[in-house]
């Protein structure tokens, strides 16, 4: 997962032994950190989309319901009732958050995505075969 | 949540420390053959390579414990972000509200809340006090901001032990193919004077 120098010794010649300088060594840091941070956002963009998903189904799912209704949603630990438009209002509220934090997680992972295409590309550049910088995916 | 999280600055490091929690910076090796050559090390690379071996498993322990700090604080976030959503929601209410309450786990209880100009606040500690819902907001954002200010600390140590590990995978790597190099070059001395 994480970018590893694969040096090692199946692929090994010793005449590919390349000289780190402290700038690539820090250029191989920045990828693996930008890497983790990467995974994060996946995560948390993958919980947000599950949060979309399932206001978007309560809301289909009170659709039907009289006006009068009571409708319980919970907030925090307790259960509040509340009728249809006053629920209606609260889910969409609560999804048009969710839909910022989405963007905003997208924009964040396209940034870090662009930037580990520039360091890849100049590491490739640099130690060719003798670097990994592929994730699992 | 995402605009306050934006807004908290990182508190600043502490003097001479890259990081909060004084994490040891790894050495990087610029040339292996003179850090081969250092009397610690004597040349020899298994020895070497075990001690690095060590180093980075410190590391990854340490990734570990940081891990775990991460999740709490990011649990704590969103219970704040939901404690002020309903002081937000008590304070617009007019009239008598029907709520069910979580009495013990999975068993909840029907009750009605009149209007309220107060709340109550449970401190840790065995501890709870009535608060103005004003001030109750104020001390919960407070508390929100130290819980996001704690977590950009947490995620900047993380980030500098990232660092630290992949200096010393990389560091590994080269010690490794300096071992391997010298093997070749003994195996190759013996076999053109045999």
């Amino acid at each position: 997962m994480a970018a590893k120098v694969s040096s090692n010794s199946k692929a090994f010649q010793p005449d590919s032994d390349v000289h780190i300088t402290f700038e690539d060594q820090q250029k191989i840091n920045n990828f693996a950190k930008l890497n983790a941070r990467l995974e994060d956002l996946k995560v948390e963009l993958e919980q947000n989309k599950n949060d979309l998903k399932q206001l978007e189904e309560a809301k289909d799912e009170i659709e039907l319901f009289d006006e009068d209704e009571q409708i319980w949603s919970l907030i925090g630990e307790v259960f509040l009732g509340n009728d249809l438009s006053g629920t209606q209002q609260y889910l969409t509220e609560t999804q048009e958050k969710t839909k910022l934090e989405i963007k905003d997680i997208e924009h964040k992972c396209a940034d870090i995505q662009e930037k580990m295409s520039g360091l890849k590309a100049q590491l490739y550049h640099r130690f060719g075969n003798n670097i990994s910088l592929e994730g699992d995916d | 949540m995402t605009g306050l999280m934006d807004k908290v600055e990182m508190p600043k490091l502490p003097e001479n420390q890259k990081s909060f929690a004084g994490i040891p910076e790894a050495v990087f090796v610029d040339e292996i053959d003179n850090f081969m050559g250092l009397s610690d090390n004597e040349n020899n690379w298994e020895k070497t390579l075990h001690k690095l071996d060590e180093q980075h498993g410190k590391y990854k322990f340490m990734q570990f414990n940081l891990e775990a700090r991460k999740r709490k604080l990011k649990q704590q976030i969103p219970d704040l972000e939901r404690s002020l959503q309903m002081i937000e929601i008590l304070r617009k209410q007019t009239e008598d509200k029907e709520t069910q309450f979580l009495l013990s786990n999975q068993i909840f209880c029907k009750t009605t809340i009149p209007p309220t100009k107060t709340v109550c606040l449970w401190l840790g500690a065995n501890v709870m006090l009535e608060y103005p819902l004003d001030e109750a907001e104020s001390l919960l954002k407070a508390n929100m901001e130290s819980a996001i200010a704690n977590l950009k600390i947490v995620e900047h140590d993380k980030d500098f032990l990232r660092d630290q590990c992949t200096t010393t995978e990389v560091n590994m790597a080269r010690v490794y193919n300096w071992g391997i190099i010298k093997q070749r070059q003994a195996a190759n001395k013996s076999q053109t004077s045999s």
